[in-house]
């Protein structure tokens, strides 16, 4: 049976389609760009689906708003206007025939991607699954950049036309993103709107859920610009000869000539729609509040209270021998394959404070966002426990873009617990953050470290003190960590274990440690 | 009668390409001459239905194309080749002319076996999966006639249709003309007298947007008797009939 016109149609559109001929290009920027991106970021299903909108839309739209224009201009490029007028087929299903061309390569090549993305994840994530919203954000993203790209294209026929699209298309982007990274509340809508964005925290969707309120309208502002201007195409002929009528003649004869009023109603009635439907997401938009669960943004119109409880705990947790009792280290089961590093870097420190006044009994991973509040390393609960939060751990995984080397990031590790030891009362109820204060307690700090094999100067040393000391104090915390150090490990526990308190309160000076 | 037009008119600004044309055609080959600018294009523009007159009456295969749904039925039963054919260079030539036959809404079933007949009419088997952009001009003009008949037209518009032929394609194109017009009206605008002379059962001269004659091949070589301008006797008819129209 043979295929109906349209499909065949179709099938030579597609045949012929510029994107294929692009498509290595496209996937040679999506390696570098996107996909070693994702690489550097843990596992996180939720963190590296954020490459989803925060790269990969960034090159598929530039592509997809050229290739897009540079379809959409050719009967004008290629002079075939009169000739294409001339056949009974309407000039919308035409057009719309030739988009959906494109349109298929383009959303063909973005899934793909995403098949690719996800796929890596899935083989190195260990927990959770694939989020959806992302993919729905992305794909309307590359749908409605095409359709503009398309749209310029017809109405704006030229060689120059589909470099300017891809080119102005990155600029939206990139105005996108930067509005973005400076966003508050009350501040314009665009920012919100656009699904250009900085990456997520490292535990987003691991503790909370991820509202979908913001790309619920950024889906419904794309979908609205797209089916406007797909209704815009099929007014197009009738633009054009209005666009160069002179005389109320050729105003009339320009309505005269076109599709039936059927189809020209139907168009009215999708620009309409397109236009209710952006301006709707612009609105909504407009009502966004911060998240106060999970950080984020909230649209009270859409947003589901379902999706403000806290997810279950899952963690994975190890056992350390420390002096012969127990140590807990636990933390997510999407950061498990973290463990046995986090446990690693924490051992020679507990070793060193086991059994002091208020030394932590475990070690465990927390929500960075609380009550939409960043935590920080703490002790919490009673014995202590030490707390840390994802953006210490996340940080291990991969190389790129910046990331620190894994002894940098032991020595950070060790740091917080130290901080957290230091100046924290034990006991306390919930994680907290260090109270940065004393020269002396730096002086221990960076003594305890070097004695655990890491230098403090690697850190920058003096990140307990509130700002720059000055050189009197700086020398005089060098010399109390060389005497401290230089003590025997008991005789540093029998200082510690008399002196703790006064040393988190901020009584005892540098000169005073021995 | 295929085409009926009584007083068209058509202007660009203060230009009046084609003014004040009224002829009847049935099935035929007719031959419209006449110098650059004299508005050939312009009518045949308006017969595609690409332009709207400015004034006048038309009926087109019975039908009045003013109508939307009249002028798609008249558009189904066109075949129409522009002076300029735009072609898309990464279509081959049975590709671009399948696309043609899908735009004219051809019966799906049949567009196959048609698409191969105008192939072969134009004598492009050979060249049949070629892309466009690795053909000859006279190839691409060839490809531009047979679009414009793979939806066996009962009304066939060629503007300036063997430009580029070689003279014996142009001999063939001739026949397929006449075999054409025995069922549907041709209307070929030309410069050159010659196909005309061979082609044409009935000729029609402009100038100025109007037609100064109308008549057979035959007539328009009588009119050129005594006129010294013009190699071929119909050559010399068309330089006398413009001279006196012109006077």
């Amino acid at each position: 049976m043979p295929l109906p016109g349209t499909a065949r149609a179709l099938r030579l559109e597609l045949k012929r389609n510029a994107v294929p001929y692009l498509l290595p290009l496209l996937a040679a920027v999506f390696y570098f760009n996107t996909l070693r991106t994702a690489d550097g970021f843990p596992p996180v299903w939720t963190l590296r689906a954020s490459v989803i909108s925060d790269h990969m839309l960034f090159e598929f739209s530039a592509f997809a708003g050229g290739l897009a224009a540079w379809a959409g201009s050719r009967e004008g490029r290629r002079k075939t206007l009169d000739l294409v007028a001339t056949t009974s087929r309407a000039a919308w299903a035409r057009l719309s025939i030739a988009l959906a061309g494109t349109l298929c390569w383009l959303l063909l090549a973005f899934l793909a991607g995403v098949a690719l993305l996800y796929g890596r994840t899935a083989f190195q994530a260990t927990w959770g699954g694939p989020p959806l919203w992302p993919v729905f954000v992305g794909a309307a993203g590359v749908t409605v950049v095409s359709v503009i790209g398309f749209a310029c294209g017809v109405f704006f026929p030229g060689r120059f036309t589909a470099p300017l699209v891809a080119i102005g298309t990155l600029l939206l982007y990139q105005a996108g993103m930067h509005a973005a990274q400076s966003l508050e509340p009350g501040q314009a809508a665009y920012a919100l709107l656009s699904p250009a964005d900085a990456p997520p925290i490292v535990d987003a969707g691991i503790y909370h859920h991820v509202p979908p309120d913001r790309a619920v309208v950024q889906v419904m502002l794309m979908a609205g610009i797209a089916v406007g201007l797909l209704g815009a195409l099929g007014l197009a002929p009738d633009l054009r000869r209005l666009a160069t009528a002179r005389s109320l003649a050729s105003v009339r004869g320009a309505f005269a000539r076109g599709d039936s009023w059927l189809l020209r109603t139907i168009a009215v009635v999708l620009i309409t729609c397109g236009a209710g439907m952006a301006a709707t997401a612009v609105s909504l938009a407009g009502t966004a509040q911060p998240d106060t669960i999970a950080g984020g943004w909230e649209i009270p119109a859409l947003h589901s209270s379902a999706v403000d409880r806290s997810l279950p705990a899952a963690q994975a947790c190890t056992s350390l021998n420390v002096a012969g009792s127990a140590f807990q280290v636990c933390v997510h089961k999407a950061f498990s394959f973290d463990l046995k590093e986090v446990a690693a870097a924490l051992k020679p420190v507990i070793a060193e404070i086991a059994g002091l006044p208020g030394a932590p009994v475990g070690a465990s991973e927390v929500a960075s966002i609380s009550g939409g509040q960043t935590v920080m390393s703490g002790m919490a609960g009673h014995p202590p426990v030490f707390t840390f939060t994802a953006d210490r751990v996340g940080l291990m995984f991969g190389q790129f873009l910046g990331m620190p080397d894994p002894a940098a990031w032991r020595a950070g590790f060790q740091m917080g617990l130290l901080d957290a030891f230091l100046t924290s009362q034990p006991g306390a109820g919930h994680p907290a953050g260090p109270t940065r204060s004393g020269a002396a307690q730096q002086a221990v700090e960076n003594a305890l470290l070097t004695a655990v094999g890491t230098s403090p100067s690697e850190l920058g040393g003096g990140q307990m003190l509130n700002g720059r000391p000055n050189a009197a104090t700086s020398a005089a915390i060098s010399a109390a960590t060389r005497r401290f150090l230089a003590l025997s490990a008991s005789a540093r526990r029998a200082w510690l274990a008399a002196h703790l308190s006064a040393l988190r309160a901020g009584t005892i000076t540098p000169a005073q440690i021995p | 009668m295929n085409v009926t037009l009584t007083d068209v008119h058509r202007s660009f600004g203060k230009n009046k390409a084609v003014d004040g044309v009224s002829m009847e055609l049935g099935p035929g080959v007719f031959g419209l001459l006449g110098p650059n600018g004299a508005g050939k294009t312009s009518l045949l523009r308006v017969l595609a239905t690409v332009l709207p007159p400015s004034s006048g009456e038309i009926a087109l295969l019975g039908r009045d194309p003013h109508m939307s749904a009249a002028r798609r039925d008249i558009r189904r039963r066109l075949g129409y080749l522009p002076q300029n054919l735009g072609y898309y260079p990464s279509f081959t030539v049975v590709e671009f002319i399948e696309y043609f036959a899908l735009l004219k809404e051809m019966p799906t079933s049949a567009v196959p076996k048609a698409v191969a007949a105008a192939v072969e009419r134009v004598d492009l088997g050979p060249k049949a999966k070629a892309k466009l952009r690795t053909l000859s001009g006279g190839m691409l003009r060839r490809v531009g006639i047979a679009q414009a008949i793979v939806n066996n037209p009962d009304l066939l518009l060629l503007d300036e249709p063997t430009a580029g032929l070689d003279p014996e394609q142009r001999v063939q194109f001739r026949s397929l003309m006449r075999s054409l017009g025995e069922n549907a009206t041709v209307i070929a605008s030309t410069h050159l007298v010659e196909d005309v002379g061979a082609a044409c059962s009935e000729v029609a001269l402009m100038s100025a947007g109007k037609i100064v004659f109308r008549g057979t091949p035959g007539e328009l070589t009588a009119r050129g008797e005594g006129h010294s301008v013009g190699d071929a006797p119909l050559e010399r008819g068309y330089s006398a009939v413009l001279t006196e129209a012109r006077s």
